[in-house]
């Protein structure tokens, strides 16, 4: 193979999809090819998911479990926290145990599941788009109400839109139990609905003949600020706390079914609309008068938004970064945004334009990996079988300081060299390194080539040289592991 | 970096009770016997020149320079060498191991190498595994035809099957989570990889001189509270593995056949501070063992193995490279120790083989035999034919297993 031809096909893999498997360089012939056809289809986790219960069959479940509290609670004996079993051992609450019986199996086939799909994908630059996707509108599971919903939220809201209309992503997304639980929007109310002004009444009396006030309802303006500032237009792009307060009330009444009323009525979806908690009136978002139309009054929001072109830059400028650089070339940028918005929001061709951009495959084009990067990558590169227990994976994530599911804030885990380059992380690399080749099926496997299947031109000679001088074989693939280029995706 | 401490003490847990009750209730197999076998494979070459240090000789002292060691006292390479007789001591890392020598229950066993006398690693590890004599020579290893032949499932304390454990006979695998501790010299190795990367290479120093400031803590800690020494042994993981297969085996009905193996042998440099460090780590890995399998330590025998000894020369980097005859231990309430097994050629140079390694005058495949028939009866045909293919003409080492005859005193 030509050598520019080899290095553009590590790249591909390595770069652009989620690491080679051994034989990957040889087997996906034209780079560019290969990855646009990942583009064409829904990525192919769909063998891995099916089964998965739905966020519906959740909020019935969930709805269930707490009756059966309540239940419990009328009874007045279970509902005690359960007797400490051992020196310091905490009371456990017992709603958490109910929790932890009802969907911790859920909970493990969901991360098994994800963990299959990364480390069998046959369109790995497909999946690496979802997660993407799933890191851009990031949720975070120590927020207990989402934690149910983190993983539905990929596959049923990014998992089918991750190729299509941004717009049709970001409407999946924020109708979504685990967004409008996450950034609290299930709760906001209009303060001039019908639901505050009978709350406020109700208030009032109760109130009467206390010291304390009644506490108002109101709207809450969580999801409508992240909404802009992290899903759509981005930091400093030019709204104002005027536009997020307008906006909050637009989406006021944007929630999901209550469990009485699931109980009662039974649900056929996740989202509900409540009109009775929707601010009335008119709203200013951006210096555009948006009629009181209930629903979809924040929908044609929404809609504006995703065709802004501050949109477009933001989104194109973090796909280029993700890919390309942490400081991606502006013109390319430029050109990503332009296509944006031509195409009305169609995902893929901006996505076809970054695969045809020469400044996709210079040498300037490097990236880190990130610790789940690193992990899926050995876990590829090792063509290791996901066995039945996520928890070793999950647990060396968690150490590496990328939790599934777990970011720190709304806006994700980062995505530039700088936040994952530190002695303590390089540390636990290097450790993580040992206990991946140590799970490598080693007999017969020649080292040297195993590295240059995975890495091709981006194998350096001193590595070859450690690699040769190693005491035994799982020494010499923890050194692929361990090695700098296995860190950065070249 | 606060929290590595934290990370490793964190690792250390998880490795107690709650695994180890998932080994299944074996139901008892038909094989008479209730002895335990456990191999515990060094990889990388341990020297064994520098593990028993053969004092006495009158070449070694010349050729050993700066890693020289006496039991008459300290020297460059270390503290003295603890005396086990005219000609051999055993480091000084090795304490519990000259105990168990006194009480006549280690037996060394020196110039031991395997048929293959080749310099590669992972052809003599092969050799070693496969119990042929060549690298090539089967695709199973001997261990696993061991157990067929008694019936026995094995268990292996790794995460991944080695070739020693491969093969038609089913054999359960236990490992703790992750490793403790970075093998050293992978990361003398990716030292110098790193170097080069302008953006890692500050953070990765950075890394190793916090892990330098780690180990003297624990260093410290250990020397202020000296009952907290086991946990210290909790936080290695030879010393967990052993641990781990110690409490196996001393399960009723638990495996008769256990093998365990650690890595970072290779001391091409800067030899003496690596081995006294993983000397010790082994030596108390061992104790660990010794504890753990206390209910059945007098019906136990453990062989540890490497796959090659070093030059008897030392090199430029104050480090040795790979040779030939190197050094095992046969350690357990069984064995016949107390006394130093195997024959010694000489250090002098015109005894060496090739002029540069210890000329190997045990075939490592007499002494699992010697184990395999004393120990575990198995019977001669078989294992001339089944467990070591070819090999009517490598006879078992006799006597290993027994009471030793006089014991050896303080």
């Amino acid at each position: 193979m030509h050598s520019d031809r080899q290095r553009a096909a590590a790249s591909a893999v390595n770069r652009f999809g989620l690491g080679a498997r051994p034989g990957d360089l040889e087997r996906i012939g034209d780079p560019q090819t290969w990855l646009l056809a990942q583009i064409d289809h829904p990525a192919d986790g769909a063998v891995w998911l099916a089964g998965l219960p739905s966020s519906v069959d959740y909020l019935r479940r969930e709805a269930q479990l707490r009756r059966q509290l309540q239940e419990l609670r009328r009874e007045g004996t279970a509902v005690k926290p359960a007797a400490a079993t051992g020196p310091g051992a905490k009371p456990v609450n017992p709603f958490v145990r109910l929790y932890r019986r009802a969907f911790g199996e859920d909970l493990r086939q969901e991360a098994v599941a994800r963990w299959r799909i990364a480390a069998g994908t046959g369109t790995p630059f497909a999946e690496r788009l979802v997660r993407f996707w799933s890191n851009h509108f990031a949720v975070s599971v120590d927020k207990g109400p989402a934690r149910l919903y983190a993983a539905p939220l990929e596959r049923e809201a990014i998992r089918p839109h991750f190729a299509g209309r941004f717009l049709d992503m970001l409407l999946a997304v924020e109708t979504h139990p685990a967004m409008l639980r996450y950034l609290d929007q299930a709760q906001s109310v209009g303060p001039d609905s019908m639901l505050a002004m009978r709350a406020d009444r109700r208030l009032a009396r109760i109130a009467r003949g206390k010291d304390q006030p009644a506490r108002r309802l109101g709207i809450n303006e969580n999801l409508a600020r992240e909404i802009m500032e992290l899903h759509t237009l981005g930091a400093g792009s030019g709204y104002t706390q005027a536009d997020v307060t307008e906006f909050a009330r637009a989406l006021a009444g944007w929630s999901l079914p209550f469990p009485r009323q699931i109980e009662r009525d039974g649900i056929t979806s996740a989202f509900v609309y409540r009109p009775a908690a929707h601010e009335p009136g008119t709203r200013l978002v951006l210096g555009k008068r948006y009629p009181n139309t209930g629903f979809d009054q924040a929908r044609a929001i929404l809609a504006d938004l995703a065709a802004h072109p501050a949109t477009a830059r933001h989104l194109s400028f973090e796909l280029a970064r993700h890919f390309v650089a942490d400081d991606p070339p502006p013109p390319l940028v430029e050109r990503l945004a332009a296509v944006y918005r031509r195409a009305g929001g169609q995902l893929s061709a901006v996505y076809a334009e970054l695969i045809r951009a020469p400044e996709s495959w210079t040498q300037a084009a490097v990236k880190f990996r990130t610790p789940q990067d690193y992990v899926v990558a050995g876990l590829r590169a090792g063509s290791m079988r996901i066995g039945h227990r996520p928890q070793p994976y999950e647990g060396l994530l968690a150490r590496l300081g990328q939790p599934t599911f777990m970011p720190r804030s709304p806006a994700g885990f980062s995505d530039v060299a700088g936040d994952w380059i530190a002695p303590d992380a390089l540390w636990k690399r290097v450790q993580t390194a040992e206990a991946l080749a140590e799970r490598v099926p080693r007999a017969g496997l020649d080292p040297a080539s195993f590295a240059r299947a995975l890495l091709g031109p981006q194998l350096r000679a001193a590595t070859t040289a450690a690699i040769a001088r190693a005491e035994a074989r799982q020494q010499a693939i923890a050194i692929v592991f361990a090695s700098p280029e296995f860190q950065w995706r070249a | 970096m606060a929290n590595r401490r934290e990370f490793l003490t964190l690792l250390g847990l998880g490795v107690g009770a709650s695994t180890l009750t998932l080994w299944p209730s074996l139901t008892s197999a038909a094989t008479g016997g209730n002895t335990r076998l456990l191999v515990l494979m060094l990889r990388g070459g341990l020297d064994g020149v520098h593990a028993v240090p053969p004092y006495g000789d009158p070449g070694y002292t010349a050729l050993r320079g700066p890693l020289a060691l006496s039991p008459a006292g300290p020297t460059a390479a270390g503290a003295a060498a603890l005396k086990l007789d005219a000609t051999f001591a055993l480091h000084p890392s090795l304490g519990f191991l000259a105990g168990q020598y006194a009480l006549g229950r280690c037996l060394p066993i020196v110039a031991a190498a395997p048929p293959y006398w080749g310099r590669s690693h992972f052809e003599a590890q092969e050799c070693v595994e496969n119990g042929t004599d060549t690298p090539n020579g089967a695709e199973t290893g001997w261990l696993n035809r061991a157990a067929g032949a008694l019936h026995e499932h094995g268990l292996s304390v790794t995460s991944v099957t080695p070739l020693m454990m491969r093969g038609p006979s089913k054999i359960d695998s236990w490992s703790p989570p992750l490793p403790m501790h970075v093998n050293p010299i992978l990361l003398q190795r990716l030292e110098s990889l790193y170097a080069e990367d302008p953006r890692l290479a500050t953070a990765f120093a950075d890394a190793i001189a916090q892990q330098h400031v780690d180990a003297s803590i624990d260093r410290q800690m250990a020397a202020q509270a000296p009952g907290a020494a086991a946990p210290k042994v909790i936080g290695m993981r030879l010393g967990v593995m052993l641990r781990a297969a110690g409490t196996f085996m001393a399960r009723p009905g638990g495996p008769r056949i256990c093998f365990v193996e650690d890595y970072g042998w290779d001391t091409h440099a800067n030899q003496a501070p690596i081995l006294s460090r993983k000397l010790a780590e082994l030596d108390q890995a061992l104790a660990a063992l010794h504890d753990a399998a206390a209910p059945v330590w007098d019906r136990t025998a453990a062989v540890v193995v490497t796959e090659f000894g070093r030059t008897a020369r030392i090199n430029g980097t104050n480090g040795t490279d790979h040779g030939t005859g190197g050094a095992m231990f046969v350690l357990g309430g069984a064995v016949n120790g107390g006394r130093i097994g195997g024959e010694w050629p000489g250090m002098q140079p015109d005894r060496l083989y090739e002029n540069r390694d210890i000329h190997a005058t045990t075939d490592q495949r007499q002494v699992f035999k010697g184990l395999l028939g004393e120990h575990l009866g198995l019977s001669p045909a078989v294992l001339a034919t089944r467990i070591f293919p070819n090999s009517t003409r490598v006879p078992p080492l006799a006597g290993l297993i027994g009471t030793p005859a006089v014991r050896a005193l303080g």
